[in-house]
């Protein structure tokens, strides 16, 4: 099943041909993106039992540090004498000043000014677009690891309502620092291959959807990959203990505290990679991203495939994300017509009560426990029997022999 | 040889004195009974034995290591494990896995054989080998006590504390605890058993602790205690009063 799963997916971009090509792509690129994102929040919520509402805030961070990272730093060979600028070997590296909305002649910022002055005769390079992912993904480990301290002594309702606190909190500062983050007009980044890349020999120019497509699904990939090593791992063990019950689980030698914190900073670490890199495959980020709205989707994504297995999120969230882009065409019912780019989100709605009220697993993880656990229940039967045939041939009542 | 050196233990809730000056040691694979009416202050010692409650003052010692402000896990590494009134079993993880949880806390290999064949011991053990991928909201209560008892095995104290192990368990599986205490005992394991079940605390301890209302008003044999005016006083009751009631049957939790 996965390795079908997987030679589709590698497949589908060189096999399918309709018209609609780009637009189909860019559903799958999205698609991955909130697989990333909603299997990382069921190890989190499902595994962990932290219900946390700010994995989009570190989404956020991970993609406003790269596109900070892209907006300010620059790398020239000639120092600007009006910017903020270190030496760096034989360059520098300059950081512009931050002019918020503004761009007139007036106030523009120091390097634009500088390279006004150059007058072409010097070339200023902008910084990697693979350290903007790389620090955005530090940086939400960061914030991952103090939000992990903070919430230690949170449960439940109260981890929730911080969570969702710190994430509006995040969302308005974001907003409101309009002279550095730009606000709600949001920040441009480059794109993840702003001058095109070229694959054994064949080139992909700036607007191609396959190398951004196999950016996201190997990242992607990693992520499920790292999941899947957390889960089969004793750390899997222990925060599905944690999530059972703290207490106990701290009485039996878990240290509850470390593990509590590092399932925040994995999973924040991987919503913060994939934000940078949607980023840069979208090109801008704004505070909307951030809303409550973004953060109900990551959840009901994977509450309706079934929250405590990630990889059922994760495929939850592609099939979503092409049910709600399928969904937007509207249709007519007897000359009235039925505007679906509304009407879908409805249909969302009712998918996450009916799936909440009466299949609260979600509707992919009793199909996935029908295969692993199906043999379990007959397997138990079995067992009793032949321990009850043992028990009756047996002199000694009640305890059977074996050792502690 | 097991040390434990309590000394002078008072825990306060708001106005609520809850342990007062409560001392004792433990030497060896003692088997203890202690006891109390409900308030007493038992689960409120046994919190702050295995760190989940910090004592306002006093100090624990087990085996020559201060232990009193260390976290839970730490204490358990360093080899007291408990039960709790109320069985808290992983709910939603396979009976093997509840089991693995605090072998592999203690750094054993989760790769390999060893864990689960130690684990599918204790199974046999507790008569519960056929569970062994059930998920443990499939047991029934007893069968999660058992479960937690098994875990205890796997984390392989040096003292375990058993908080109502007989509260609502058949008689068939009482045989099981019973064996399972007797066992751990003469495998070199100090036992401190609280339960309102006298007779299966005569029948099991040696020595008994009797906490009233946060003092420790008695520490002696179960025979010295049934004769102490103040613990007859206190919980007991007399002769006549334990015949009608079988006093402390029921589950009461305190």
């Amino acid at each position: 099943m996965g390795i079908a799963l997987l030679a589709f997916f590698f497949a589908f971009p060189f096999v399918y041909s309709a018209g609609n090509y780009d637009y189909i792509m860019h559903i799958c690129i999205v698609g991955f993106f909130y697989a990333i994102l909603a299997s990382s929040w069921s190890m989190l919520a499902g595994y962990a039992g932290q219900f946390s509402f700010g994995h989009m805030a570190f989404m956020g961070l991970g993609a406003y540090t790269a596109a900070l990272f892209c907006h300010y730093f620059f790398i020239s060979p000639e120092p600007t004498g009006i910017c903020t600028e270190f030496a760096l070997g034989s360059n520098y590296l300059i950081i512009k000043n931050p002019i918020g909305v503004t761009s007139t002649t007036l106030t523009q910022d120091c390097l634009a000014q500088a390279m006004e002055k150059w007058d072409g005769a010097v070339t200023v390079s902008p910084m990697p677009v693979w350290l903007g992912v790389i620090l955005g993904t530090l940086v939400g480990g960061i914030f991952g690891l103090l939000i992990g301290l903070l919430v230690l002594p949170l449960r439940a309702a109260y981890l929730a309502l911080f969570t969702l606190g710190f994430s509006e909190i995040l969302r308005a500062t974001i907003s409101a620092e309009i002279q550095i983050t730009r606000g709600q007009a949001g920040i441009e980044l480059p794109g993840l291959f702003e001058n095109g890349i070229t694959i054994a020999g064949h080139y992909f120019g700036k607007t191609d959807k396959i190398p951004p497509y196999f950016v996201m699904f190997f990242l992607l990939l990693g992520c499920l990959a790292i999941l899947y090593w957390l889960s089969r791992s004793r750390f899997g063990l222990f925060v599905r203990a944690l999530r059972e019950d703290q207490d106990a689980a701290a009485a039996l030698g878990v240290n509850t505290t470390r593990y509590k914190i590092l399932v925040f900073v994995i999973t924040s670490m991987m919503a913060a990679s994939a934000g940078a890199v949607q980023a840069h495959y979208v090109t801008i980020i704004t505070p909307n991203n951030l809303m409550i709205l973004q953060m109900s989707l990551v959840v009901a994504m994977a509450v309706i495939a079934g929250v405590e297995n990630f990889v059922a999120a994760a495929i939850g969230a592609i099939l979503i994300e092409f049910t709600l882009e399928m969904l937007r065409t509207s249709f007519n019912i007897g000359g009235i017509e039925i505007d679906m780019t509304l009407w879908r989100l409805v249909f969302f709605g009712v998918v996450l009560m009916l799936t909440l009220r009466f299949a609260r697993n979600g509707l992919l993880v009793p199909v996935i426990n029908y295969f692993s656990r199906g043999h379990v229940a007959a397997e138990t039967v079995v067992r009793r029997k032949q321990s009850e045939s043992s028990e009756g041939a047996s002199t000694a009542p009640g305890v059977q022999g074996g050792s502690s | 040889m097991i040390e434990l050196e309590v000394s002078r233990l008072n825990k306060k809730f708001g106005g609520n004195h809850v342990l007062k000056d409560v001392s004792f040691e433990i030497k060896g694979a003692e088997m203890i009974g202690l006891i109390g009416p409900n308030g007493a202050g038992k689960t409120t010692l046994t919190n702050v034995l295995d760190g989940a409650v910090k004592p306002n003052s006093g100090t624990v010692y087990l085996n020559g290591k201060r232990i009193d402000q260390l976290p839970p896990f730490e204490i358990a590494k360093t080899g007291l494990g408990r039960t709790f009134q109320v069985t808290r079993s992983f709910r939603r993880m396979t009976v093997l896995e509840n089991l693995y949880v605090p072998a592999l806390a203690l750094g054993k290999s989760h790769t390999g054989n060893e864990v689960k064949e130690q684990a599918l011991e204790v199974l046999e053990f507790l008569t519960m080998e056929h569970l062994r991928n059930e998920y443990a909201r499939a047991l029934s209560g007893g069968q999660q006590k058992l479960l937690e008892l098994g875990r205890l095995l796997m984390l392989d104290p040096d003292i375990i504390i058993l908080d109502e192990p007989f509260a609502g368990v058949h008689p068939k599986l009482m045989e099981v605890i019973y064996d399972y205490i007797r066992r751990a005992n003469a495998q070199g394991k100090a036992m401190i058993i609280i339960s309102h079940q006298m007779d299966s605390i005569f029948a099991l301890c040696e020595r008994l602790l009797v906490l009233n209302y946060g003092d420790l008003i008695a520490d002696g044999t179960p025979e010295q205690v049934k004769k102490d005016p103040v613990v007859i006083e206190a919980y007991l009751g007399t002769t006549e009063d334990r015949s009608g009631t079988g006093h402390g049957d029921e589950a009461e939790q305190s």
